[in-house]
């Protein structure tokens, strides 16, 4: 599905981001992890050809995705609250999603009707404007609305930061559930191993902008990371 | 612990966003101020020989006196408009162990060094410098002159009491314009009074108390409030407000971009800075009245066609400039959602068509000025749905400067979305309906120059695909740039 190769992104000469082949197959659940700087969010960013590899290019359902836009209808993300528009309602954010979309508003109410227990209340029929909702209720605003329209594929970047542990337990069931009854792939980072470790049944470790490990998730797999990022602090 | 303040202070001057604007901006910020400054000191000096003049068998220092509260209501209409409250930097001074008196004392101390607490100072100490030179006696003119200066910042802390509240603000504006207007008509002259308790202060020196007391008074009002509001849900964070959701379903008619109508519509009523901007461009309805009164550019049908643009095209100016900046904060959504950009940009181009359009139906009075003055109206109007919408939507193209949607725009403080590219592209807009206009007008007669300025915004009509292409190329091609600059956060 997700075709990368030789990409790299430079700033001023130094490279942020140097990967030579990454392939996700369709209905993939994927993990990135790595601390600070690793280069997730430039990867990710990439993804979304907001900004513009130094070298090679990432192939998204056979579309370029720096060259076309095709790859739109069927990819959506939530990267962080630059993509909610502060001064909507939750229900208006995802109406004009879903307008984007192509859905009209009974799909996205049923959609989100999925998600009640998601939202605990706090979401829906607030009176309150996105940017008047505190952080962790932002960001459910805006996976929920990363769902609108079955794209193909999701992009999530710390999906779990400033969750409640309630609703970290709800994502987890959500995110999974897309991946293996839907088709959908999933494209995730975190910090929190544990989680990743739950949903993904790969894992990507980045280190200053370098593939370091690729691992199928297994029983071994968390004590592995521990180990690794555990080390690789101590040094 | 001052010391420390200061060095932050310095940071926070010199590392501010419009410090790191481009070096035109600094330079008009400078002149500006030069400008003020200059001019209150040079209306300080000749004050005293302009009112001996004028009125020789009064004392100018009476005469002063007598209309200085008419300069103190004046300032503190300025101040309302312009200076900024000190109350916004507290949050992170909040955690830190400093005494929670200091931190205020230094932030209400820290607004005498504003910009219009020194206009005072410019203007009234050269004239009082000039009557020492003039043989007054020193101790009056002293006292006096310390008295203006403490009632000068009396002025500053009470507008930000002032500026907590809109009822005060309306009573000051209201008591302001009534005075004017009894004055002026001959009914009550409220300079009396007032001008007599102003000699009084100067002729008994002592009474300087008085204003000291007033200070005094308010710096304590103040010290209160803030210290009251230094909580973290009180003062210091902004007010949540209620929703008002309104349907705007019937929006839909306007199909594929229907939505980006609807959002523009909320966009605008629901943020401070889109709203203001509006309001503003209600005023430029009103451009005309300055020069269809006046009989010198009756001549001068150039200026006319200029002004008559104008008159219609106030919004699709002061909001169509800012386009691609309105979106910044969530830009990189728009670039990653499901969203050509021809949808985008031609939702913007029927929103200003529609303001056009309604700025037009609100200029109909102006027949009153006869059918010439009304023609180019509609002449001009043509223009700017046809040429202007386009010149306008390309200059936002060019345009990277993100704007803080629920922040007001205030004057030496914001020049946000406000740059030299802006100022380069304003020139066609300004110069382009004059030459279409005056050509044929010089070489035929007033009607051609009026079929074709008309016609030119007929054509960008027909032509609006071609320009929407290229605009939208433009937007392709400085994507990256602009999701890179709409990210950084000033």
């Amino acid at each position: 599905m997700i075709i990368t190769t030789n990409l790299s992104k430079k700033y001023n000469d130094i490279e942020v981001l140097s990967i030579d082949s990454l392939d996700i197959p369709k209905g993939q659940s994927f993990g990135l992890v790595g601390n600070n700087g690793a280069g997730k969010t430039t990867y990710f960013s990439l993804l979304l050809d907001l900004i513009k590899p130094s070298t090679g290019q990432i192939k998204n359902n056979n579309v370029l995705v720096h060259e076309s836009e095709e790859w739109k209808p069927f990819t959506s993300a939530f990267i962080d609250e630059s993509f909610l528009i502060g001064y909507l309602t939750a229900e208006e954010y995802f109406y004009f999603i879903g307008e984007l979309r192509g859905q009209n508003k009974s799909d996205v109410d049923s959609l989100i009707a999925q998600f009640e227990d998601f939202f605990h209340g706090e979401i829906l029929n607030q009176k309150k404007y996105l940017r008047d909702l505190s952080k962790g209720n932002q960001k459910k605003a805006g996976i929920v609305a990363a769902l609108i329209g079955n794209p193909e594929v999701i992009i999530l970047d710390e999906p779990f930061a400033n969750l409640d542990p309630t609703t970290q337990i709800r994502l987890k069931a959500i995110i999974k559930d897309l991946a293996e009854t839907k088709g959908t792939t999933v494209l995730i980072s975190s910090h929190d191993l544990l989680h990743v470790t739950d949903v993904c049944e790969r894992i990507v470790v980045l280190e200053k902008g370098k593939i370091i490990k690729d691992l199928k998730t297994s029983t071994e797999t968390l004590r592995e990371l521990e180990a690794h990022f555990s080390g690789a602090e101590a040094v | 612990m001052i010391k420390q303040f200061i060095r932050l202070e310095w940071k926070q001057f010199f590392r501010a966003s419009y410090f790191q604007k481009g070096l035109a901006i600094k330079i008009l910020l400078i002149l500006a101020a030069l400008y003020f400054a200059g001019i209150a000191i040079f209306m300080g000096i000749g004050l005293f020989f302009i009112l001996k003049k004028a009125i020789p068998d009064v004392d100018p220092i009476v005469s002063v006196n007598n209309f200085l509260i008419y300069w103190f209501l004046f300032e503190m209409l300025i101040r309302y408009f312009m200076q900024q409250l000190p109350v916004m930097n507290v949050k992170p001074l909040m955690t830190i162990p400093i005494k929670r008196n200091t931190v205020i004392h230094y932030l209400l101390g820290k607004t005498t060094l504003s910009f219009f607490n020194f206009l005072s100072v410019f203007l009234f100490l050269p004239f009082s410098i000039v009557l020492l030179i003039q043989g007054y006696p020193i101790l009056n003119v002293l006292l006096w002159f310390l008295s203006i200066i403490c009632l000068t910042l009396s002025i500053n802390y009470l507008n930000f009491l002032v500026n907590k509240s809109n009822a005060i603000f309306y009573v000051i504006a209201v008591v302001l314009f009534a005075a004017v207007g009894l004055e002026y008509y001959g009914i009550y002259a409220m300079s009396k009074p007032i001008g007599i308790a102003f000699n009084t202060l100067y002729n008994y020196p002592f009474l300087i108390v008085v204003p000291m007391a007033l200070l005094v008074t308010l710096y304590y009002l103040n010290f209160k409030y803030i210290k009251r509001g230094f909580y973290l849900d009180d003062a210091v964070s902004k007010k949540v407000k209620e929703v008002n959701a309104t349907d705007l379903s019937w929006m839909n008619r306007f199909g594929s971009i229907a939505p980006f109508l609807k959002n523009d519509m909320k966009l605008i009523w629901r943020n401070a800075r889109p709203k203001q901007v509006m309001m503003m461009s209600f005023l430029f309805l009103f451009y005309g009245l300055i020069f269809y009164t006046q009989e010198a550019y009756e001549q001068m049908p150039a200026i006319l066609a200029f002004a008559s643009m104008f008159v219609t095209g106030g919004f699709l100016m002061t909001f169509g400039q800012l386009v691609p900046s309105w979106d910044s904060e969530y830009y990189k959504m728009l670039m990653s959602q499901n969203i050509p950009y021809r949808k985008y940009l031609e939702s913007k181009w029927y929103l200003m068509v529609v303001a056009v359009a309604i700025s037009f139906v609100l200029s109909t009075p102006y027949l009153y000025f006869g059918w010439k003055i009304f023609g180019m109206i509609a002449a001009g109007a043509l223009f700017n749905i046809g040429l202007n919408s386009f010149i306008t939507l390309f200059g936002g193209a060019l345009n990277r400067v993100p704007v803080e949607l629920n922040v007001k725009a205030k004057a030496f403080s914001n020049t946000n979305g406000f740059n030299p590219t802006q100022m380069l592209i304003a020139l066609p807009k300004l110069l382009l309906p004059m030459g279409l206009f005056y050509i044929p007008y010089k070489l035929i007669n007033f009607e051609a120059g009026l079929i074709v300025l008309a016609m030119s915004g007929i054509l960008g009509i027909i032509f609006k695909g071609f320009f929407l292409r290229k605009i939208e190329q433009v937007y392709q091609t400085g994507k990256y740039k602009t999701v890179a600059a709409f990210g950084e956060k000033n």
